[in-house]
This record gives structure tokens, C-alpha cells and sequence, in this order.
């Protein structure tokens, strides 16, 4: 019964709600009042207290600064990495950014891989996965292809693209659109075959064409399984952006973690890894946003 | 109230109809057994009737309205409307689902106009006639909602719209009210009828209610499962107040309708 109302109470954070729970086998009517989100009071409570452990950690000096910079450090870097520094205290030389880009345009560089390793995923695997659904023995031909694709991690054939297209960014986007092809296929395949046989014959029964059938009805109620796939296939990209850049992959912001750290620049590294993991949650919430203005309708019905 | 009809040609006379003839319908099981849904089932259903068709789960209603609708095919035996063969699904013959199939990214309007532009016809028109047949059943003002905003009873009324706009011949209705609550159901049932007398459709109603079936039907089918037959079927004749031919609880209160129920629900129950 706690459980249950625990799960009650994450469920309804964003409003003040006074809600009159259905008395248990052991207790009576239970009223509970919330005033505050507490789901978000509590993740601002977190992370405060984790930079706090952390720099309380550094201030002692018992660890190597190497090994864990403060935060001030790590924050001193970000900004260095963002702005046009002198390139040591007293010198009239200015360095703009790191390895010749601000922090910025290396994120920018990685999520402008990400779109185009992307976007070639998303138009041929709807295709294919459009394809595959409606072709019996076309699917039972290419499938087996793709799951085996999709157990790889793409880390494994990078060494066989690079011998194929080079240290350039046309392996990096092969490599991409690997990574992100056989989700969206897969998404899509289920969401055409999850169309229900009542649906597909009201579109029959008023009229329509195969062609109608798949375009006007098909398409839209596969629609969201296939965003879920892409938003899938996002993550996947993500991941595999950033080790796609430990080879030549300045600019860069998985290139510049792994620069940064090979040549012990802590503070770097840690302000890379942060911007790499917002990068990646602000990235799923656009998503998640988009999905919902293009599909209004799911969990509603 | 004038509805225009989609097509313009009207269904004229009482020649031709549905005929079902000598259809037999099995279906493998997962076990490689066969069982027979329907055995031998033969009717006749004039223009403009309204049949309405009882019997328990298993008794192979649904198999048959899906042949009727063309969504599946005879073991044995054929069905013809009008002299033609069913082999497919078309705008011809239109499904009213149990659960209303509204498509939930478009509005009730665009909903209600599916059937007309699939075939063909232009947008002025389409528009003129979704209102007409949003206003018969009362969804005027529910038009730009999303289907997923309407409750059951709305929604099925805007699937019963959208079927009426594709002006088919043959309304084919799986337990539409089956899932609302008793009062919606009333309230639905009355419409559809006054619909019905207004359209001079014919409709093939299957319910599970025999209070549903005689109320609506202008003849009413027993069906009996292990295989599925006909067991009875008889035409409804409970007389009816002509000023007030929708008053549910006259019609219902009189011997007429009493002694029916009580000769199908017999029937049902062996």
C-alpha cells in the first residue's frame, strides 16, 4: 500500500493535488496534500549536494588535482574553451578555444554528424522497413542482415570503414547511419505490422485504395512507433559519435574529451563529459517534444 | 432535415438485396483441427430492411457480417448483393465497429469526410455533407475535436456519421452499442433508428441484447453456435405510435414486444 502510494505521489509532482486515497485492508480514508513538486526539489536537492560532496572533496587536497579537478577548475576550463585566451598569463599571443574551435563548434560539429548519419537512417529506414513489411520474402531475405547489423557494436567494423572511406568525416557518417538504420527499421516494420485489421478494413470498407490505404492510414498509425525508433536511434548516434571521434575527429566534442585527457587536461575532459551528457538530455527532450506535437494522440486513446 | 446523397444514384425498388447462399465457413485451428463457424447459412435480406441478429458469443455473427463486408471469404457457398458477388471490401457495404475505428489524427470532421475523399469527391462538397451528417447525430460542435477527446458514445456516433457519408447500400454494425453505458446505449439506439427511417438503408445489426434487436430490427435472426445456424426468423411486428415512433418505452411496453422477447430469448437459450 506505501508503494502504491509513492508511485501515486511521482505520478502527480506537477500540481498541487489533494487526493482522497481508497482506504487499505489496515488503514483508513488518507488524505494527501502536496504543495510543492517534490520530484523536482528533489533532483535540485541532488545535484547540489553531489557538486557540493565534490568540490568539499577537492578542497581537501587529498586527491591529486590530476585525477579530480574542483568544479571551479572544471567550470575555469569550460569557459576558457569557450572564449579567446592569452596563451600564458603575460603573452600577447591569443588562442581562441581549444585545438583551434571553441567548445561550442565541436558540439555543433558532432550534432551536425549526428543529423546526417541520422537523417540518411531515417529516410532509408522507413523505407526499407515499409518495404520489408509489405515484401514477405523480401524480409525474410535482408532481416537476418539487419539484426546482425544491429548486434554489432559499431565500434567493431569502424577499422573495416576506415579502409573502405577513409579517416574523414564519410566513415564517421557511414558509421552513423549504421548505428541508426536498423532501430528505425525495426520500429518501423512493428508499427505497420501493430496496424490493427479492424483499421485497415474501416479504411477498405469506406473506399480507400491499397495505395490510399497506405498513405492516409497506414503511414499515420505506424508514425508513432517510428519516431519512438528515432528517438531510439538518437541515443544510439549519441554513443557512438562520441568514439567515433577518437580517430580524427577534430572538431570534435568526443574527439576533444579524449584529446583533453590524453594530454592530462583534467578540467577539460570532466567540462567535455558534462556538455556531452546535457548535450544528450536536452537532445531527447526536443524529441520527446517533437513526438508529442507530431502524435497527440498516443497514451490517449 | 436532407442528406445529399454522395453519388447521386438512388437504390431504386425492392429487386435485388443480399443473398446469402449455402455458406459454410471453417477456420484451422492452431492445432490443425477444423472448426466450422457456419454451417449452410441462407437469407435473404430485402432493401431497406433492418435485420438484427442475436445469438451467444461463438455462434459465428461476426464471421458473417465479415463476409458480408468482404473481409473474409466463404469455405463454401457465396454471398451477392444486388446480383453481384462480395469478394472484397468497398464503399458499397459500410462497418460501424464495436470499437469506433476513428483515425485519431485527423478531427471528427476530416473523419466523417474519409469516405468521400478517398473516393473522389471534391472538397466543397465533402464539407457540405460531413456537416449535414455531423448535425444528424449531433456532433456539430464536437467537429474540430480530436476523436481521442469525445467519449464512447461521441465517438461511435461520429463513426456512424462517417459510414453514412460514404453513402453506402449495406450498413453493417458489429455490436455497435455494446460497450456504452445503458442510458448513451438508449439515447443511440433511438437515433439510429430515426437515422434508418430517414436513409432507408438496410442494416445488418448484430447485438447481443434481445430488447436491442426487436427495438431496432424490422426482423430479427436467432443464430445458434456448434456449427453456427439459423435457428430462427421472424419479423418484428410490435406496433409502434406513428407520431411517436421512437418512443423506446411505449414500443417496449407492448405485448406485442413482450411476447416476442420472450419467444427469442427461448430460442437463444434452447
Amino acid at each position: 500500500m506505501t508503494a502504491a502510494i509513492g508511485i501515486e505521489r511521482a505520478k502527480t509532482w506537477t500540481r498541487p493535488v489533494t487526493r482522497r486515497v481508497a482506504p487499505g485492508p489496515n488503514q483508513g480514508p488518507e488524505v494527501i496534500r502536496r504543495r510543492i513538486p517534490v520530484n523536482r526539489l528533489q533532483a535540485l536537492i541532488s545535484l547540489v549536494g553531489f557538486v557540493a560532496v565534490w568540490w568539499a572533496v577537492t578542497a581537501t587536497k587529498l586527491i591529486n588535482p590530476l585525477y579530480l579537478p574542483s568544479p571551479g577548475a572544471v567550470w575555469n576550463a569550460f569557459i576558457k574553451a569557450n572564449t579567446c585566451n592569452p596563451i600564458a598569463a603575460g603573452s600577447t599571443r591569443i588562442v581562441c578555444g581549444v585545438q583551434q574551435y571553441f567548445l561550442w563548434q565541436h558540439l555543433l560539429m558532432s550534432l551536425e554528424r549526428i543529423g546526417v548519419g541520422l537523417g540518411f537512417a531515417i529516410v532509408a529506414g522507413v523505407l526499407v522497413g515499409f518495404l520489408l513489411s509489405s515484401v514477405a520474402w523480401l524480409s525474410r531475405v535482408v532481416m537476418p542482415y539487419i539484426n546482425f547489423v544491429r548486434a554489432l557494436p559499431p565500434l567493431g567494423y569502424i577499422g573495416l570503414l576506415i579502409v573502405w572511406f577513409g579517416i574523414g568525416d564519410t566513415t564517421k557518417i557511414w558509421l552513423l547511419f549504421l548505428a541508426a538504420f536498423p532501430p528505425i527499421v525495426l520500429a518501423t516494420i512493428d508499427g505497420i505490422k501493430g496496424v490493427s485489421k479492424d483499421r485497415i478494413n474501416s479504411a477498405l470498407s469506406l473506399g480507400s485504395s491499397r495505395l490510399q490505404l497506405l498513405s492516409l492510414v497506414v503511414l499515420p498509425s505506424a508514425l508513432p512507433s517510428v519516431l519512438n525508433g528515432i528517438r531510439l536511434a538518437v541515443g544510439f548516434a549519441w554513443t557512438t559519435v562520441v568514439a567515433a571521434e577518437l580517430n580524427n575527429g577534430i572538431p570534435g566534442i568526443g574527439a576533444l574529451a579524449y584529446l583533453s585527457g590524453t594530454e592530462m587536461n583534467t578540467p577539460l575532459t570532466i567540462a567535455c563529459i558534462i556538455v556531452i551528457g546535457i548535450a544528450a538530455l536536452v537532445l531527447d527532450g526536443i524529441l520527446q517534444l517533437v513526438i508529442h506535437a507530431l502524435t497527440p494522440w498516443v497514451g490517449k486513446e | 432535415m436532407t442528406v445529399t446523397s454522395t453519388t447521386g444514384t438512388e437504390n431504386t425498388g425492392d429487386q435485388g438485396g443480399v443473398v446469402i447462399r449455402h455458406v459454410t465457413k471453417t477456420f484451422d485451428t492452431e492445432r490443425g483441427e477444423k472448426v466450422t463457424a457456419l454451417h449452410d447459412i441462407n437469407l435473404t435480406i430485402a432493401n431497406h430492411d433492418f435485420i438484427c441478429v442475436v445469438g451467444q458469443s461463438g455462434c459465428g455473427k461476426t464471421t458473417l457480417l465479415s463476409m458480408l463486408a468482404g473481409f473474409e471469404k466463404p469455405t463454401e457457398g457465396e454471398l451477392l448483393i444486388n446480383g453481384r458477388r462480395i469478394e472484397r471490401p468497398d464503399a458499397k457495404r459500410g462497418v460501424v465497429f464495436q470499437k469506433p475505428q476513428l483515425y485519431p489524427w485527423l478531427n471528427v470532421r476530416r473523419n466523417v469526410e474519409f469516405g468521400m475523399k478517398v473516393q473522389g469527391v471534391d472538397r466543397a462538397r465533402r464539407e457540405r455533407i460531413a456537416g449535414e451528417y455531423l448535425e444528424m447525430v449531433g456532433l456539430s460542435d464536437a467537429a474540430d475535436r480530436r476523436p481521442y477527446e469525445l467519449s464512447g458514445g461521441m465517438q461511435q456516433r461520429a463513426q456512424i456519421a462517417r459510414v453514412l457519408a460514404a453513402d453506402p447500400d449495406l450498413i453493417l454494425m458489429d455490436e455497435p452499442f455494446g460497450a456504452l453505458d445503458a442510458l448513451t446505449r438508449e439515447n443511440l439506439q433511438v437515433e439510429l433508428r430515426r437515422i434508418w427511417q430517414e436513409k432507408r438503408k438496410t442494416v445488418f445489426f448484430i447485438t447481443h441484447s434481445v430488447d436491442e434487436a426487436i427495438f431496432l430490427g424490422t426482423r430479427v435472426i436467432v443464430m445458434t453456435a456448434h456449427p453456427g445456424t439459423v435457428k430462427m426468423d421472424v419479423p418484428v411486428t410490435v406496433p409502434r405510435d406513428p407520431d411517436h415512433p421512437e418512443d423506446i418505452d411505449a414500443v417496449r411496453n407492448t405485448p406485442q414486444f413482450i411476447a416476442l422477447e420472450h419467444e427469442i430469448s427461448g430460442a437463444i437459450h434452447h
